[in-house]
């Protein structure tokens, strides 16, 4: 079993006195994996402390808020794939059948998609495999990691090391369209009126260029819906 | 990767075997190609399951599963036929529904048991040493730890918790509640059970075996129209959509059918494709002013003038000048037209009064039986006074003369509808109607100057009574002249010429509402013209809008008066379709056992919601409006000037309105007292609320020991979308931050209340406890205490009706609940589980006292013909009669748990039935009992199962007459002994009819017709409201029998709506010198219609729906007020007065008309919404800045249909009178840092 990345889907798992308890053991796992950079590893130190020392009770209300109740920085990596699209159920089915191939059955409530879940699978999976999941979801990594770091959220620091072992550089445009978020600098307020902003409705002097409203939807429709991981491993 | 290359195009090889004779063929290429179609479409199985949300859609959806994960919907389209030349039901459903299934794994769903973190620690600390009743009540005895969870509600801190944690939580304190202040202190809000009745039931159930107290939802929404209960007796009942179909002229009026009504919209276009006409009255281009041949944009608010009008040309061309024969026949039969109104002397003045009522006259017309409640007509053939049958004096007491046979003491009647010939009457006389158009303000004024009293001139009979001669006229008169009409009797006040300036007329009402007289009288022709052709087949399709005023009363009356006109309500196409909130619940009566635990313990705890939040959210201390300002100037010598919250008092003292707590002491206290003392409950507490050593919660709303302390939200957005005052909820119910910014009485020297205690300083978190029960986290989630995950509507067994259509079907468990979610059924038996645990020892078997005000539909509704205050030494106090009831309710708090699975004996001995019917039920408790099997042991042995939801549903479905054709027919023979006639013929041959849960889950089943409804299911007629009035002649619910046009009451007559008019919208006040700031000088009239973009709050956060719109709060302006505040399109913008502030974005469109700005509710305020600059705080929804306002009609009870029934009668919360400041915000602050480790609540909105 690949023990860091068992150790990564415990350390983003609801924080609980067990966990407190395991936690110089976990601690020990993460700071002795070479993979990893010895500034990543560094890096992860605070979040290992603050999940050892702090009060239980600051730290579950600290998950809650992060990742029960943020959409932008949810674990269920779909929510940032597919959001509330329709494609969202079949990528999760595509999950939970390589789950079975792998000769895994989920007991959890959790949905297939929560990135822990899929964590416990990877460790159980060959290195090799597991690291071509996880540079399928390089981009989210990447986005959480800035967001977190935004909420200065020692918990970016997993993100950061996951996206070290993925080995792969995200597709920035795909983090770029991700970190595109109204709460970039929430003073700014001409950016962020960009983003709510419709483009404007223009007439002539070539009527038959058509209504740039519809050619932009109509463009937004041609960008590919991303691919479940499964999928993409392909 | 491409399959192309695999693939042979243009060959076949030769060398495939083939197999079944040739038409099979084995290949060898690669096939992977097919695989992405079986991957788009999988599905192991499709579940039929719907959305069950406040929509009135009732849609029936196929949703597909693959692996336990739901992977797409589509519409089912298997709907029993309609007839032939009738268009089919479906499709049904539309994009909001469609865009569910995503919704089921949005990250915004609630996924554990949440408590607040402060509560939790300290309760996990406690609960080392104590037991949790012991645990609970230390940790309210700290005022200190109490504070340390109740001040931080709304910013954040949930930690998860077990389902046993949290169900004892909530038990311990229910129990807690109950013991220490009564079980009355523990209330539960959830709406509208018709969209998934069995959730609703289930917290109902719960509450009303442990004593609790279940809120109404109707009257609160302000979906309710006080009108139709006036009215008809009913508390709704409509057309079904496809009835849109048969009508030859349709008005939509204030309804948005194509934007809202979605699923149905197809029969209003269908309709158009017939021939049929139809006219569509809004302010603002909606998109059904698209399908209009002619669209009235009248002014918002100004509807009832313009109604006026119409009647005024309806009466003129077609009952006066013109008689047509069908209208007269039609009013003569079921209106109370032809009815005697007694004429009353006022400081040298006369006003219409009462009824004459068969008790007036000498000898009382032979009439031994409620005289005072029979009213009186003048009869054509026995040229006497005769009391016509079908008045409420003939349904309780005896039987079969209550029809609305042409009868009166079994001889036939032709009543008299009009005294104006010169042989008819014996005097003409001046009497005095209210006119209110002058009180108007601000963009609703005009130039016209008209008297606040018209003086016009009446036909009257002189008649000796038994207090000497009066003056009587009949409705049809007074009516006439109340619109202004000249019937040639000379007089003021009233014309023939459309176009003069006079209240009533088209010319009158083209300035208030902006409508030119020309189209008012072009279209109110063309309305009667087809009813009379068609037989009453004009409909008029009302929407909610025009029953958010604080007059809308006036409204609706205005628009019914208009249909009885013209003949048109029971008649198929005809008649009123009032589509506002999904209130029909077609198995009612099979359903109330199961939701209030009749089976086991009656009465129930209702109350009406609109005055319990008014008292305990405190509005009542910042109340602006007057009853002054709205009384009659004709008002009758009284003690009017007082509080509307004194008028509340007065209503559930006199039991009129229910209370919620009732007494000041705790009930079990009070059972206990009346024991030793060796009395009778009702005549204990008779005696010690006249001696003052009893007294009702209501007189002091501030009291600790009156507060409301556990509050149970589920299936709903209380605090999101329905908190009417909700910074009000936020300051005073639960104690945190708000955004209140006006003062209330005291500080502002203001009048105090006369009856309602007055303490110097409001109380702030009354609330020790708030659960709520959702699968989002929804704003009400955010301010909670404990949070619990519900099952949504793809993973939970329920059923769902609608008024639209004549179906019931089911909601279905396609999958597991998710995350640790479960369904409501299962979360509110966990408490009553949890409850029988911790109880024993604590409570036992309790003796509780429910004080229960005078119902409609009982025999106690004909208790108050006058109106008389014990209080005051009017009258003694006698429960049930001038007060309300007190009964004593055993409850057994150690079997809670086995009571709520268990179906009870009660029903055995009472047996079941609804709107003022009875009938035994044993068959169908048996049927119970081997269908669902029995208990085996414990306190509820040998009775019928009801384990899971799948159970109670067959509860519901074995006891509706609706569902269960046997009992259709019993209930049918039950009502027969009432009206003297046949009617069981209504449900021939469907005495082996019983529907299932699994029949409806095979297919969407059509009810079978039933007397709970007035409309009939039959293969010749589409459902149609008042159609059993009409042709089976069973009198409407009311005092007179009849559809009846004018209200009698004293208060009716004090605040000056006897008869219908036009009353300006109300000034609230909102807008003060202190609020407004400098160069703010936008002030719109703030309007709230339905949004197409999500239903209610659900769907608006959906992130599909927030990209159809803008993606946030908008607000709609017309360019001209834009252009004047220097607003343009998409600007951000504040939008204030004194209840609070919110912000939005800005749709500036040539679409709404000047002086009105719309905002869709609901908005969620997590979604999107910066800091308001005003107060400080994020920005609030739509209802910071609105406030209840009570009115003291709606609080008439005793009085036949003006008695109180749950979600039937009672105060309304209105909203549409606001007025608002907008102004364009300089800098927005999106308030996202975190603050240490209280983060405020937005985070769920990125």
């Amino acid at each position: 079993m690949d023990r860091t990345l068992k150790a990564f889907s415990l350390i983003l798992s609801y924080p609980t006195r067990e966990l407190q308890h395991a936690m110089p053991e976990i601690g020990g796992v993460l700071a002795s994996d070479t993979r990893l950079t010895a500034a990543a590893r560094r890096a992860l130190r605070p979040l290992v402390e603050e999940l050892a020392g702090r009060d239980i009770y600051d730290l579950q209300e600290t998950f809650v808020m992060l990742f029960d109740r943020s959409r932008t920085l949810s674990l269920n990596l779909f929510e940032h794939v597919h959001g509330e699209s329709r494609d969202r159920g079949g990528a999760m089915v595509s999950l939970v059948e390589t789950y079975r191939e792998g000769g895994f059955d989920p007991v959890t409530s959790e949905l297939p998609d929560h990135l822990p879940v899929l964590l416990e699978f990877l460790s159980t999976r060959p290195f090799a495999e597991a690291q071509d999941t996880l540079a399928d979801a390089a981009h989210i990594f990447e986005a959480l990691n800035a967001r977190l770091v935004r909420r200065e959220s020692p918990y970016g620091a997993v993100f950061a090391s996951l996206l070290q072992l993925a080995g792969v550089k995200p597709d920035q445009e795909a983090v770029a369209e991700m970190l595109a978020q109204p709460d970039d600098d929430p003073t700014d307020l001409e950016a962020l009126d960009e983003v709510w902003e419709e483009s404007e409705v223009l007439f002539g002097p070539d009527p038959s260029a058509g209504c740039p409203q519809v050619r932009d939807m109509l463009a937004n429709m041609d960008v590919p819906i991303n691919p479940a991981p499964h999928q993409a491993a392909e | 990767m491409s399959h192309l290359l695999d693939r042979l195009n243009f060959l076949q090889s030769k060398e495939l075997e083939q197999f079944s004779n040739g038409h099979g063929q084995v290949t060898r290429e690669n096939r992977d190609w097919e695989d992405t179609y079986r991957n788009r479409w999988r599905h192991d199985k499709v579940v039929r399951s719907t959305h069950g949300v406040n929509c009135t859609g009732s849609c029936s959806w196929k949703i597909y599963v693959k692996s336990g994960i739901v992977t797409w919907e589509t519409q089912q389209t298997d709907y029993p036929r309609t007839r032939a030349d009738l268009p089919n039901h479906e499709p049904r459903g539309c994009a909001r529904g469609a865009s569910y299934s995503w919704y089921l794994y949005s990250a915004n769903r609630v996924k554990n048991p949440l408590v607040r973190g402060r509560l939790m620690k300290v309760w996990r600390k406690m609960r080392e040493t104590m037991e949790p009743i012991e645990a609970w009540t230390k940790l309210q005895a700290d005022p200190i730890l109490r504070a340390s969870y109740v001040e931080t509600r709304g910013k954040g801190g949930f930690v998860r918790a077990t389902w046993d944690e949290a169900t004892e939580i909530t038990a311990a304190a229910n129990a807690y509640t109950a013991k220490t202040y009564g079980p009355d202190r523990v209330f539960g809000f959830s709406p509208i059970p018709a969209m998934s009745m069995v959730s609703y039931a289930a917290g109902s159930r719960y509450l009303s075996l442990m004593g609790g107290v279940c809120m109404s939802f109707y009257d609160w929404y302000c979906d309710l129209p006080p009108a139709s209960p006036m009215t008809w007796g009913e508390q709704t009942d409509v057309p079904e959509s496809a009835d849109w179909y048969n009508a030859g002229y349709l008005l939509l009026w204030g309804s948005n059918v194509p934007q809202t009504r979605t699923p149905d919209a197809h029969f209003y276009t269908e309709a158009r494709y017939k021939g049929t006409k139809s006219a569509v009255i809004c302010p603002d281009y909606s998109e059904a002013a698209k399908f209009g041949d002619v669209w009235l944009n009248a002014k918002q608010g100004t509807d009832a003038a313009l109604a006026m009008a119409f009647g005024h040309v309806i009466l003129r061309e077609f009952h006066l000048d013109n008689q047509t024969e069908y209208f007269e026949d039609y009013t003569r039969k079921y209106s109370d037209f032809p009815m005697l109104v007694k004429l009353d002397e006022q400081n040298g003045k006369l006003v219409p009064g009462r009824f004459l009522r068969a008790d007036d006259l000498d000898g009382k017309l032979g009439e031994e039986n409620n005289p005072e409640w029979k009213t009186v007509a003048y009869d054509e053939i026995s040229k006497g006074f005769v009391a016509p049958n079908g008045s409420v004096g003939y349904r309780w007491g005896e039987d079969g003369e209550w029809n609305l046979e042409e009868k009166a003491k079994e001889a036939e009647t032709r009543l008299k509808m009009s005294l104006v010939l010169e042989e008819d009457y014996d005097d003409v006389v001046g009497v005095d109607f209210p006119y209110f158009g002058g009180e108007a303000f601000g963009q609703f004024k005009t130039d016209a100057t008209h008297p606040d009293v018209l003086t016009r001139n009446i036909p009257v009979k002189k008649i000796k009574t038994a207090d000497g001669e009066v003056l009587v006229a009949t409705v049809f008169d007074l009516f006439c002249a109340n619109y202004g009409l000249d019937r040639g009797l000379g007089g003021d006040w009233v014309t023939s010429d459309y176009g003069n300036d006079m209240p009533g007329t088209p010319a009158w009402a083209e300035k208030i509402t902006g409508v030119p007289a020309d189209k008012i009288a072009h279209v109110a022709r063309e309305f009667a013209d087809n009813a009379e052709k068609t037989q009453g087949k004009s409909m008029i399709i009302i929407g909610a809008a025009m029953n958010h005023w604080f007059h809308m009363d006036m409204n609706y009356r205005g628009v019914i008066n208009m249909l009885v006109m013209c003949g048109c309500v029971g008649q198929s196409g005809g008649g009123w379709a009032h589509y506002v909130g999904q209130e029909k619940l077609r198995p009612q009566t099979g359903w109330q056992p199961l939701a209030f635990a009749l089976d086991w313990n009656r009465p129930p705890r209702h109350m009406n919601s609109t005055s319990a939040w008014y008292a305990h959210t405190d509005q009542w201390r910042y109340e602006t409006l007057k009853a002054d300002e709205i009384l009659s100037p004709t008002a009758p010598e009284g003690d009017w000037d007082i509080s509307m919250i004194d008028y509340n008092i007065r209503a559930e003292r006199m039991g009129w309105l229910p209370s919620a707590p009732q007494l000041k002491t705790n009930p079990f206290e009070v059972a206990k007292a009346a024991k030793a003392a060796g009395k009778e409950i009702p005549a204990y507490v008779a005696e010690n609320l006249k001696s003052g050593d009893l007294e009702m919660s209501c007189e002091d709303p501030d009291n600790p020991a009156n507060w409301p302390r556990n509050l149970f939200v589920w299936r709903s957005n209380l605090l999101g979308s329905s908190g009417k005052g909700h910074e009000y909820f936020l300051k005073h119910l639960l104690g945190t931050d708000n955004g209140v910014m006006g003062k209330d009485l005291g500080e502002e020297g203001g009048q105090l209340p006369k009856e309602a205690k007055w303490h110097k300083d409001a109380p702030r978190g009354k609330l020790d406890l708030l659960v709520t029960i959702d699968f989002r986290m929804s704003t009400t989630c955010v301010y909670s205490d404990i949070v619990l995950p519900t099952a949504s509507w793809y993973e939970k067994d329920d059923m769902n009706t609608s008024d639209m259509h004549p179906f019931i079907h089911p909601l279905q468990a396609a999958v597991d609940p998710a995350y640790e979610s479960k369904s409501d059924w299962e979360i509110f038996k966990a408490i009553a589980k949890k409850f029988q645990e911790i109880a024993p020892g604590y409570l036992d078997v309790e003796t509780d006292i429910v004080a229960l005000p005078i119902l409609h539909d009982t025999p106690a509704e004909i208790a108050q013909d006058q109106v008389k205050d014990w209080k005051k030494g009017e009258c003694d106090l006698i429960p049930g009669k001038t007060a309300p009831a007190f009964v004593a309710v055993e409850r057994d708090y150690s079997a809670i748990y086995e009571r709520f699975k268990s179906l009870g004996p009660m029903l055995d001995k009472l047996g079941n039935g609804g709107k003022g019917i009875n009938w035994n039920t044993q068959e169908e408790i048996d049927n119970l009992s081997a269908l669902n099997g029995v208990q085996l042991d414990g306190p509820a042995a040998g009775r019928p199962k009801i384990e899971t939801a799948i159970d109670a549903c067959e509860v519901i479905l074995m006891l509706a007459p609706e569902t269960n054709g046997n009992v259709a027919v019993k209930a049918w023979h039950a009502l027969e002994k009432a009206t003297g006639r046949e009617h069981a013929h209504l449900a021939e041959g469907e005495h082996g009819n019983k529907i299932r849960f699994r029949d409806i889950a095979a297919q969407p089943r059509k009810i079978i017709s039933s007397p709970t409804w007035s409309g009939i299911e039959s293969e010749k007629v589409s459902y149609n409201a008042g159609y059993t009035n009409v042709h089976e002649l069973i009198p409407w619910r009311t005092l007179t029998g009849r559809q009846q046009l004018y209200q009698d009451h004293l208060w009716m007559r004090a605040f000056g709506e006897g008869f219908m008019s036009y009353r300006p919208p109300v000034d609230l006040k909102t807008i003060t010198k202190d609020v407004q700031d400098e160069g703010d000088t936008l002030v719109l009239n703030f309007i709230t219609p339905h949004q197409k973009w999500g239903i209610h709050s659900t769907y608006t956060d959906n992130l599909l729906m927030l990209t159809l719109n803008r993606g946030g709060p908008v607000v709609w302006i017309s360019e001209v007020d834009a252009k004047s505040a220097g607003i343009v399109d998409n600007d951000w913008i504040e939008v204030y007065n004194i209840n609070g502030a919110l912000t939005a974005r800005a749709v500036v469109s040539q679409r709404i008309k000047e002086g009105s700005t719309f905002m869709y509710h609901a908005q969620e305020k997590i979604v999107n919404t910066p800091g308001s600059e005003k107060t400080g705080n994020r920005g609030g929804i739509h209802n910071s800045v609105t406030r209840t306002v009570l009115k003291p009609t709606h609080m008439i009870g005793g009085y036949a249909q003006q008695s109180y029934g749950f979600n039937y009668y009672g105060t309304v919360g209105s909203n549409r009178d606001e007025f608002v400041v907008i102004r364009k915000m300089k800098k927005v602050d999106w308030l996202d840092k975190e603050k240490s480790w209280e983060a405020p609540a937005q985070e769920a909105a990125e």
